[in-house]
Formats: C-alpha cells, structure tokens, sequence
C-alpha cells in the first residue's frame, strides 16, 4: 500500500503533500425492543490527499483510486486559490520523519469473535433491561470499528496504524401511561472485546434508573450549587473547556484568542487539566495522529492558569506553540481536524462523602446526555439526579439540563474529587463524529450552575 | 448493476440496489479570512436482499468485486432480521426540477469572492467578526429493484450560512440560505441580520421568569426533533410515542399547520420518490393545530399494516454515512404555513421577553417525551416591544405540548433552516432561567 501511494504523491507538485489510505470494517447489531433490527459486516476504503503550497493549503478525499488525479487536480486548484486569497500563509510545524507501524495489544480481538456471539451477548444485556414490565423498549446496538490506516507524506514519513473500537450501547425507554423517561447506556472501549463482557449489572441498574426516573421529581429552573459525577464533569471538561483548546476552534477568532492566552489564570487553582492521547487502555488512545505526527501528553490547565493547547501542524505554526500530535479524522471521509483524546480533571484529594458534606444542600447530578458549546457558553443535560439536603443524598430529580459560562464556571470549581473515571464511549459531534473521544473527572463540587429543569 | 442484481438474484426473493455518487466543495470564511477548502468525491453502493421474510443489508465503496457485497448482504440474511415488506414497483414519478446546470459554473474562486464581499459588507455595518461556510453539493443517486423500479434523480445544492459573531464568544447571530445553484445574497437580507446584531450588542441582564419566547428559525429544530421523533412510526411501533393514536386531536394553537413536502422543487433537494423507491408525497402533519398523519418507511408501514408514506430515507441526525445507514421513516421536507406578522410586529408584541437566535444543547433531554432545555445562543432580550440587548447564561425549558399549543404569532415569511423551513414563532407564558 505504501508503494501505491508514494506513486501518487509522485505526481504532486506541491511544497507539501500527504496521502491517508483507510480501510474501515464496521460490524453492526441492532436491536429495537426485543427485535434484531440490523446485523451485518462491510470493509469500505477511501483516501485524503493534502497538498501545502504557496501558503494555500487544501484537501480533498476521495473513495475511487482511478479519481486520484482528478483529485489531484482539485486539491493543487483550490490551494493556489487558497494562497491568492490569503495574506497570511498557511504553514505546517516541523515534524518529525516516521517510520513506524502500530497495532496496539487487544484483550480479545473482535476479529476472532463470531457476529453470532457479538449478538448473543448484545441480546443478554438487551433482554435484562426488558424484564422490567415499565421498560416500554430498548435501542441497544453492538458496533464496532476497525480502522486500518496508512500514512504517507511527501517528508518521507509512512505510517500504519490500526485503531479498534468496540461498544455496546444505546437507549432504555421507560413508560407509564403517557409519561416517557429515557436513560442511555454504554459499555465498550479501546481495548477489545473482553471489556464487554460480565457488564450485566451496568444494564440492570440503568434499567432501574429508567424505572425510577418515572417517579422523580422534575427540577425547577434556577441557580444551584451541585455535585456532578465523573461522567457529567468528563463532558463539562471536553464541551466546555476541551473545545476552546483546540486551537482551530479559536485560531481566527480574536477575542476568544485573546481570552485563551498561555499564562492566563481561568480556573481556580486546584484545577488541573490533561489531554493525553498516549494513556493506554483508554478509548482515546493513539501512537500517531492522522498528520502522521506522533501524540503527546498536554497539560492544558496547571493550578488554574491556562499553559498549552491542542495542535495540528498548521495551528502549532500559526500560533507558534509545539506540536502535541491532535489533528485526527473521522475516517477517509475526512482531512483531520483538531480532537482532543482523552481530556480529564486530574484528582484531588476530596471523598466524595466529603464533597457532600461541603455541599450541604443543593444536587448530585449524574451522567451526561449530551452537550454541546458555542464559544465560551455550554450546554448539557444530565441522566438524572438526587436532592441533597445537609450533606445526605434524597429524592431522585429528572430533567436537568445545565447551562453557564466556562470562565464564570471553572471558577466556581470548588473542590474535587479524588475519584477520576474515564468515560469508555465517546461521540463528539465537531462537523465529524469522533467515537473515541475520551474523557473523565473525579467527583466536582461546583457553584452556582443555572439549571434549566421543566 | 445488473449485474449485482443478477447475482443477488440466484439466491434471494427480492434484491435492491441503491447507489450514490456524490461531489461537494466546502469553503469556510473565517474573520475575513479564507480558512479552508475541502472537496470530497464519494461514491457507494449498498444492497438489501430479501429471503423468506427476512432482510439482509451491506453496502460498499466499489462495485469492482460485487461478490463480496452480495456475500456481505447474504451473511447479513444469515442474521434473521424480520421484516414484512416487499420492495416496491414504482413508476412515472414526477419528473422535478432538482438540478440546475448553473451549479457547474460557480467556480470556487467566485464563491471566494462572494464569501469576501459578504464578509466586508457586514463588517463595515458591525464590529462582529463574520464567519460563512459555502458549500455546493452535486449528487446522482439511482435505485433498482427486482419489482422493476428504476429510479433515479440527479440534484444540484448550494448552502450559504453566514454568522456575526458577538465579541468575546462564538455565539452570534447567524442564518443560512439555500438554492439550486450559486446565487449572491441580497444586501437587503444581509442588513436585516447586521441590524439584529446590533441590537443585541449589549449585555443585558434579566431575572428569571416566565415570559414570551420568540423561536426565531435558526432555533426550531429544538421543537421539531421532538415532533419528528412523536410522529415516526418507528416511535408507534416501538411504544416512544406520546402522540399514538390521537390522530384529529387538536395538540396544538391552531395558527399551526406544518407540511412535508418533498415534491415541492421550487426548493433545493426535491424528491420525487424516497431512499427506498416509494413515491413521495405532501404529506399533512399538523393541520391548524389538529394532528393529522404520522410518517412511515417500507419495514414500520408493515409492521404497522399500513401504508408506506415515502418517508424511508437513509439519513440520520449525526450526518453518519448514507451508504451504511438503513432507510429509516424521516421527516426532512418540513415546512411551517406562514403567519401574517413581520419579524418586527412580533417584538413589538413582545412586553417582555427573549428573541432565541440558536439553541444549544436541543440533542439533550427527553426528546421522546418531548421535553426541551436549552441554552440560548444567543437570547435577544425584549423589553417593551424593543430588544434591548442579549442575555448571558440563559436557558429556556418546556415540554413542546404545552409551549406550543400557547402559539400566539407566526410570521409572514418562512426562511431554510436546519430541518426545514420557518416563520418566526411567537411562544407565550415559556420558563426562562438566568443567572440573576
């Protein structure tokens, strides 16, 4: 494969170029309720082709090898056109030459697992949670992923790498009369396919929670003080604070820019923040990212004050910051953008007894359902959560959605936890879906979040 | 493609082949700057094949070795998956007016430019920073079954969405616009969004409380994706939906009347049959409040003992690949029948309350139910008939058949946005957080 696409860089007449080949074998199980709503395997492949020259840069993929020189011809039209429009031209960051290929070590390679036992594992867990008679339907689904990457560039680089992924998870739906409640479920990850199994408990007790979610009360819109759990703190730290590192999201945006200087003070100074893609065993893990380039630890957030962010090799050179290996794509429908892999809070030193008992009253919010951030403001619900009332937990509340500002909020940080978990699914929605974005926290005790609840 | 169906043939009841070729150039503008530009060429098939009332599915990038899709889909056979459906036999479809040939002469370069004078026009009215993205979209889709459709359809799209962005965030005011091929925008639609901004350059700050909510376009997928989750009859099947049988209920204000309308080619994207080769239709969802039809694909008309609508399109919320998504009941031809207020007279209605320019977070909640919490991005806020600035750190909620049934004003124009097309809507008595 390296030989076919070093021919075609061949044919480049650019600064730069570089060429992604990626095979992508995705097996699906579906169920709806107690149905099988898909079951199938298919290996579909394509390439991207970046070309760097006179400033402009373009890129185009494509998914027929014969379309290579009209795609070709496209990326050198648009990256002459690109340096005609632009008085600042596009560079890339010294990179290091790589010559390398990495499969990273599985528990149990899916590969060697039949679809029938992927779907009768996927139909045990999918059955547990329809027990409960309140349980009025499921969308449970067995996915996985293999992609197998090769990268050339024009610097002399050639790369393979493989990454894995592997889930089990979806929806349950409770009912009671016309009130619907709905808890998500997931388990999966990086590793293969054995951290699938003995998970029946995560099932049932989402379906508890399902259950009991139609008895909770729903939360009155107002201003709390709050302990969110790992899960919710993983999506606040990549939604909220995670976006606003990458450093595409604000390369040309001038006062977010200026708001995000190294050296700021943004949290208060118990917080720590990492991005570390070479964590292993974790969903976000990867050797090299899809510029070829090869992945770092990032401290991003030391004691409060602001001291790096993610780059790909344009941004480290715009914003002349190193390189940390984060620019990655979809799959072979995409040129790579700035991702983060796995982003966490690192622990302190509170129990979580302890985060209650300095709560004393307000909410412990649980499980994120989704977020999303334009500029500095954020929002994103939670599954579900319990009042709490002199430091002891309560009734079960629903319908929390929290909104704020990522300033305002990280400095209302209070105290954390020493409990740091990592989420095991991801599905960050930046114009491509990344499955394997990871993140985490410990416990957090936070101030004054404004909740919107029913 | 005969000859995958032919091959498919030997060993299943009934055989479909859906195939999509597909070119798109993507052009972002960020703070007068010209950031990237990205062309994808894609082309795929995929397959369904039916045995013994069962379905099998795969799909490809490359009808070179049709074996192996066929292989893949009869593995996938293997699985058991149930279904009820045959495929159909459709014909003397409406031919619409999908593609223009103009598509073909906007050259990136002109579309640069265009993306340049629009960013300078705003820019000398506002001190926001613009960002556009311009994208043009060229696809041939084409599908063959063994009942004897053969159908296919060739398209042209061209999207411009353009935002002013408030300083010190990414929230800002923004609208998009879509034709069949590259036009320029009218000064005149681009003043009316410099003058919103402006309006809302200033902070305001606003106790929280229930007031009039104006959905502005831009932010009705929030209501939308629950209506569209009710009405699916994947929902009916599957025991999600609050609205089942309460079809020539009146659910909603009677000054709403929303359509799909897929034949309607006056628009970009027409279709005269679905991703499953069923005729589409104007199809009546909610006619002056009173729930009308609900949508189905082949497999849920059949599970149901019902009619197919054309509904069966193989796309999803997230933008997934079309190729490996399974046709599914889809609402994406939604239009509201307009009302008879201009934008302004609908602020000025307004004694206090909040104009939602984009919603964050619409994804979250309980869609099923049709509860909604979301953050304003931004929140123009009105006091006395006049937005006097825009709200930090706002969130509205609701469940959409409570809001939407206390519809008090609609406007006189419908603008494309993200699931369809809109008037401004004029929502009273609606529960606004903030954080004083």
């Amino acid at each position: 494969m390296f030989e076919k696409m070093k021919s075609i860089l061949t044919k480049i007449k650019a600064d730069y170029a570089d060429i992604r080949h990626e095979i992508k074998k995705e097996t699906k199980i579906s169920f709806n309720g107690m149905e099988l709503g898909e079951i199938g395997s298919n290996t579909t492949d394509g390439y991207v082709l970046r070309v760097l020259h006179k400033g402009g840069y373009s890129s185009v993929a494509f998914t027929g090898a014969e379309d290579h020189e009209k795609a070709i011809n496209i990326a050198m039209e648009n990256a002459k056109l690109m340096a005609n429009f632009t008085a600042q031209p596009v560079g890339f960051a010294k990179a290091d030459v790589i010559k390398d290929s990495y499969i990273p070590k599985l528990k149990e390679d899916p590969r060697h697992i039949t679809i029938d036992e992927k779907m009768q594992l996927t139909k045990k867990y999918n059955s547990l949670v329809l027990k409960n008679k309140f349980i009025a339907t499921t969308n449970i689904d067995y996915v996985e992923l293999i992609r197998k990457k090769h990268f050339v560039n024009t610097e002399g680089s050639e790369i393979k790498e493989e990454l894995i992924t592997t889930r089990i998870s979806g929806l349950i739906t409770s009912r009671d009369g016309t009130l619907l409640q709905n808890v998500r479920v997931a388990v999966g990850g990086s590793t293969g396919f054995a951290i699938m199994r003995n998970r029946e408990d995560e099932f049932e007790n989402k379906a508890r929670i399902a259950v009991d979610l139609l008895k909770a009360e729903p939360m009155k819109g107002g201003r709390y003080n709050v302990i969110v759990n790992q899960s919710l703190g993983g999506v606040f730290t990549h939604e909220a604070f995670g976006h606003f590192s990458e450093a595409d999201i604000i390369e040309n945006n001038r006062s977010m820019r200026q708001k995000m200087q190294i050296g700021k003070q943004l949290g208060s100074d118990i917080l720590n923040i990492t991005d570390d893609p070479t964590l292993p065993d974790q969903l976000g893990h990867y050797r090299y990212d899809d510029e070829g380039v090869v992945a770092q630890r990032t401290p991003l957030l030391k004691n409060g004050v602001l001291v790096g962010r993610l780059h790909s090799r344009r941004t480290a050179a715009a914003f002349d910051e190193p390189l940390n290996g984060h620019s990655v794509a979809e799959d072979y429908r995409y040129a790579p953008i700035i991702r983060m892999g796995t982003i966490f809070i690192e622990p302190g030193k509170e129990t979580f007894d302890g985060l209650l008992e300095a709560l004393r009253d307000g909410f412990y919010i649980i499980d994120a359902k989704g977020g999303q951030t334009s500029g500095e403001n954020f929002t994103f619900g939670a599954q579900y959560g319990y009042a709490v009332t002199n430091g002891k937990i309560g009734k079960m509340v629903r319908d929390i959605n929290i909104s704020g500002n990522l300033y305002t909020t990280l400095k209302n940080i209070q105290a954390i936890g020493n409990d740091l978990e990592l989420s095991q699914v991801g599905g960050c929605g930046k114009g491509q879906t990344n499955i394997r974005s990871c993140h985490g926290t410990p416990h957090l005790l936070i101030r004054n979040l404004v909740i919107g609840g029913a | 493609m005969e000859k995958v169906i032919n091959l498919a043939k030997a060993y299943c009841d009934q055989v479909e082949l859906y195939s999509l070729e597909q070119t798109q150039n993507t052009i972002r503008f960020e703070d007068k700057k010209l950031k990237d530009i990205q062309s994808t060429l894609l082309s795929g098939s995929s397959i369904r094949v039916l045995k013994d009332r069962k379905v099998g599915f795969a799909y490809t990038r490359s009808l070179d070795n049709p074996e192996i899709l066929v292989q893949n889909a009869l593995e996938s056979l293997k699985g058991g998956v149930d279904v009820q459906f045959d495929f159909p036999l459709t014909k003397n479809v409406p031919r619409l007016k999908t593609y223009d040939r103009a598509i073909t002469q906007a050259t990136n370069t002109k579309i640069a430019e265009e993306c340049r004078r629009i960013s300078s026009f705003l820019e000398q009215k506002t001190k926001g920073q613009v960002d556009l993205r311009a994208v043009t979209t060229i696809s041939r889709m084409k599908i063959v079954n063994t009942a004897g459709s053969d159908l296919s359809t060739s398209a042209s799209y061209y999207s411009i969405t353009i935002m002013i962005l408030y300083p010190g965030s990414a929230t800002g005011i923004h609208r998009s616009f879509a034709f069949k091929a590259f036009q320029n925008i009218d000064d005149k639609d681009l003043s009316m969004l410099a003058e919103l901004y402006k309006q809302g350059e200033k902070e305001s700050i606003a106790s929280g409380a229930r007031m009039k909510v104006l959905f502005m376009p831009e932010a009705m997928y929030t209501l939308i994706w629950r209506l569209q989750s009710a009405t699916s009859g994947k929902s009916l099947y599957h025991r999600q939906s609050p609205v089942a049988n309460r079809l020539g209920e009146r659910l909603f204000n009677d000054k709403l009347t929303i359509v799909d309308n897929p034949l309607d080619d006056i628009k970009p994207g027409a279709r005269a049959f679905d991703d499953e080769g069923v005729a589409c239709k104007r199809l009546v969802i909610v006619d002056k409040g009173v729930l009308k039809n609900y949508y189905y694909d082949l497999d849920y008309a059949a599970k149901l003992n019902v009619a197919p609508s054309g509904h069966g399109f193989k796309t999803s919320r997230w933008a997934g690949d079309t190729l490996s998504i399974k046709p599914m009941p889809t609402l994406q031809y939604l239009a509201f029948e307009r009302g008879d207020k201009s934008f302004r007279q609908l602020v000025h209605e307004m004694d206090r309350g909040v104009v939602i320019c984009g919603a964050l977070g619409a994804h979250s909640g309980n869609i099923p139910n049709g509860d909604f919490s979301i953050g304003l991005s931004p929140g123009l806020y009105v006091e006395n008939g006049e937005i006097v600035g825009r709200l930090k750190d706002a969130m509205i909620a609701g469940n959409i058949y409570e809001v939407m049934k206390r519809i008090i004003g609609m406007e006189d124009t419908t603008h494309p946005a993200y699931t369809g097309y809109y008037p401004a809507v004029l929502l009273d008595d609606i529960n606004v957080a903030t954080q004083s």
